[in-house]
């Protein structure tokens, strides 16, 4: 455990001097602050529009504060698509990229065994992502929630739903950059991801149209791929009654939220396929010749 | 040799293939603890491939093999070995000093001990005060000392150097020397995948060479050798009965009388004290004597005698054979 620690911390490291992490910094920062900045003249809009209408203010957690639910709550899918981008992008060549270029001999050279390189290789870019997802969702709901005054009914779970997304990808992909080249790998992954979306896509499409045999294969896909599961369960954490009524009103016409909780199963399951993909990333590494 | 010390690398009929095709076929090798060890071939003859069996980073596809006395997948042997791999190529992002603690600390170093020995190795590669800049920085030159720097950190008992000085001017290749010399002094076994064959000649004890996956032989330059003297002889002419009277004295290998008016002769001695003799049969014969030339036997003349297409076992029958 201690070299797998020692090789985290490499990663780690890796990782601000590489400049990943001031770049993802500035480049978030620009991004909370162009979507709060849109948020803040949202805000202004609503309240001009209740002061013209007469009102005394809004409620927050009525129809008339729906838009500023609606942008919370694509704020939030795009902290997860993010997420999910900086997971598969910054750990893409995290064993792969070694072998190519030839660093990886010398660290296998030494006493450390491959098993604990990978999984080192793991805790490290999933500690970079995570705290990186975790930074960027709370600073957009803590933003909303400065400028509007609003907060999603359960901010907490839903990130933590996320963040197991963020995980299983980046063992996802630890697992892929033991089995292809870095290039192929970032394919996969992305396709893979993919695949997870298409299931949300054929779910809701199966529950709307009421086709049993589409919302079988989506559920399918959602078991191959819980990612966008997760981001659906999430998003119904996120969701205050106003926006879940209207949701189901919709029959889950939309496919980027979902109207029901996350079954506890795939939850578990999830974090499964998270520790299967990174067990079978060590195995895999350990029988492979450099 | 059963007499001497286990030795610090065994090899059994090793095998490597990959896709079909046999990298290293049947591979047998001995190195014994503190000698330098030299493993010559052609390109592509295996040796990088059997070096990365040896260090545990290519499974072989057959036979045994014993590095200090267990198998190198464990990492308690590769504690105790060392490697400056051929593609020299390291962390860019990290500074010299950092390369050598990260993997000080991947041997199992402590911090107290890494910050004495960081700036020693520095010093003993020649990158005495150059530790501090970063990798991505160096020349190739620089890249391959801070990798033999990583190689000779930990103390190990034994040293792979896949063509050590690849990289490195004439200066640079001495000082590599003198590091090797230095090491076998300290006790430390070195094995040397090289093909620069005078570097190989100056600082090892015992060489093997090594062709299409196999050991064609090993041993001591005196064992490979023979003990055998190559003499070139210039007469004007091979005279009738000449190349006879040479043959009792030594193994004629060569002779050449395509120039009209002189002739070449190469023959191989089993020991000096024959070379007057092989002038007095000259003059018995009649020729003219231009030229007598006893040779130090050379690794060169042995490696493109083995590894051309000569079939290698007739060669020199006394030289131990893997």
């Amino acid at each position: 455990m201690h070299n797998a620690l020692l090789i985290a911390e490499l990663s780690l490291r890796e990782a601000v001097r590489k400049r990943l992490v001031s770049v993802l910094l500035i480049l978030s920062v620009l991004f909370i602050g162009f979507y709060l900045y849109g948020i803040y003249r949202l805000e202004m809009n609503l309240d001009q529009r209740a002061v013209d209408a007469g009102l005394d203010g809004r409620s927050i957690t009525g129809l008339s504060n729906v838009p500023v639910m609606y942008s919370a709550m694509f704020g939030m899918y795009l902290v997860y698509f993010l997420g999910a981008l900086m997971s598969v992008l910054s750990t893409v060549g995290a064993v792969s990229g070694d072998i190519e270029n030839g660093v990886m001999q010398s660290v296998i050279a030494r006493p450390i065994s491959r098993a604990q390189l990978v999984l080192g290789r793991w805790i490290g870019f999933t500690v970079v992502n995570v705290v990186y997802v975790a930074l960027l969702g709370a600073a957009l709901l803590i933003g909303v929630y400065v400028i509007t005054g609003y907060l999603p009914p359960s901010p907490a779970p839903a990130l933590g739903l996320i963040l197991l997304a963020v995980t299983l990808l980046t063992a996802l992909t630890v697992l892929g950059s033991t089995l292809f080249t870095t290039l192929a790998n970032g394919i996969g992954v992305f396709v893979l991801y993919g695949a997870g979306f298409t299931g949300g896509i054929l779910n809701a499409i199966g529950t709307f149209a009421d086709s049993p045999t589409l919302a079988a294969l989506g559920r399918a896909a959602n078991i191959v791929m819980p990612t966008n599961a997760l981001w659906l369960g999430s998003s119904y954490l996120l969701q205050p009654e106003v926006l879940l009524d209207i949701s189901r009103r919709t029959r889950g016409a939309n496919p980027f939220f979902g109207s029901d909780p996350i079954a506890p199963g795939l939850v578990l399951w999830a974090a499964a396929l998270a520790a299967l993909a990174v067990a079978a990333a060590m195995w895999r590494f350990s029988r492979r010749d450099l | 040799m059963s007499a001497a010390p286990p030795p610090i690398i065994e090899t059994h009929e090793l095998r490597k293939v990959y896709k079909g095709r046999a990298v290293v076929d049947g591979l047998s090798l001995r190195v014994l603890p503190g000698e330098v060890f030299g493993f010559l071939g052609p390109n592509g003859a295996g040796k990088s491939t059997t070096v990365k069996m040896l260090l545990g980073l290519v499974l072989p596809s057959g036979g045994q093999m014993r590095v200090l006395g267990g198998s190198p997948a464990d990492p308690a042997v590769r504690a105790r070995l060392g490697f400056l791999p051929e593609q020299f190529r390291f962390q860019t992002w990290m500074t010299g000093e950092e390369f050598l603690h990260f993997h000080g600390r991947l041997a199992g170093m402590k911090p107290g001990e890494l910050r004495a020995r960081v700036p020693q190795v520095l010093k003993t590669v020649g990158l005495g005060g150059r530790g501090g800049e970063s990798l991505g920085g160096y020349s190739k030159g620089m890249l391959q000392r801070c990798g033999l720097a990583g190689a000779i950190l930990a103390r190990p008992e034994l040293v792979f150097l896949d063509e050590p000085t690849s990289a490195l001017d004439p200066i640079g290749r001495v000082e590599v020397r003198e590091i090797i010399e230095g090491l076998r002094a300290g006790g430390v076994a070195v094995f040397l995948n090289s093909h620069l064959l005078s570097e190989v000649e100056q600082v090892c004890d015992r060489v093997a060479f090594v062709k299409e996956g196999r050991v064609l032989q090993q041993g001591s330059m005196q064992e490979l050798m023979g003990g055998v003297i190559p003499v070139g002889i210039r007469v004007d002419a091979v005279k009738p009965g000449l190349l006879e009277a040479l043959a009792v004295l030594g193994e004629v290998r060569h002779t050449d009388t395509q120039t009209p008016g002189r002739a070449e002769i190469e023959l191989w001695l089993q020991h000096a004290d024959a070379v007057p003799a092989v002038a007095d049969a000259i003059h018995a014969c009649g020729a003219r004597l231009h030229a007598l030339t006893p040779r130090r036997p050379d690794l060169e003349t042995m490696f493109l005698e083995l590894i051309e297409d000569r079939p290698a076992p007739a060669l020199t029958p006394e030289a131990v054979h893997a």
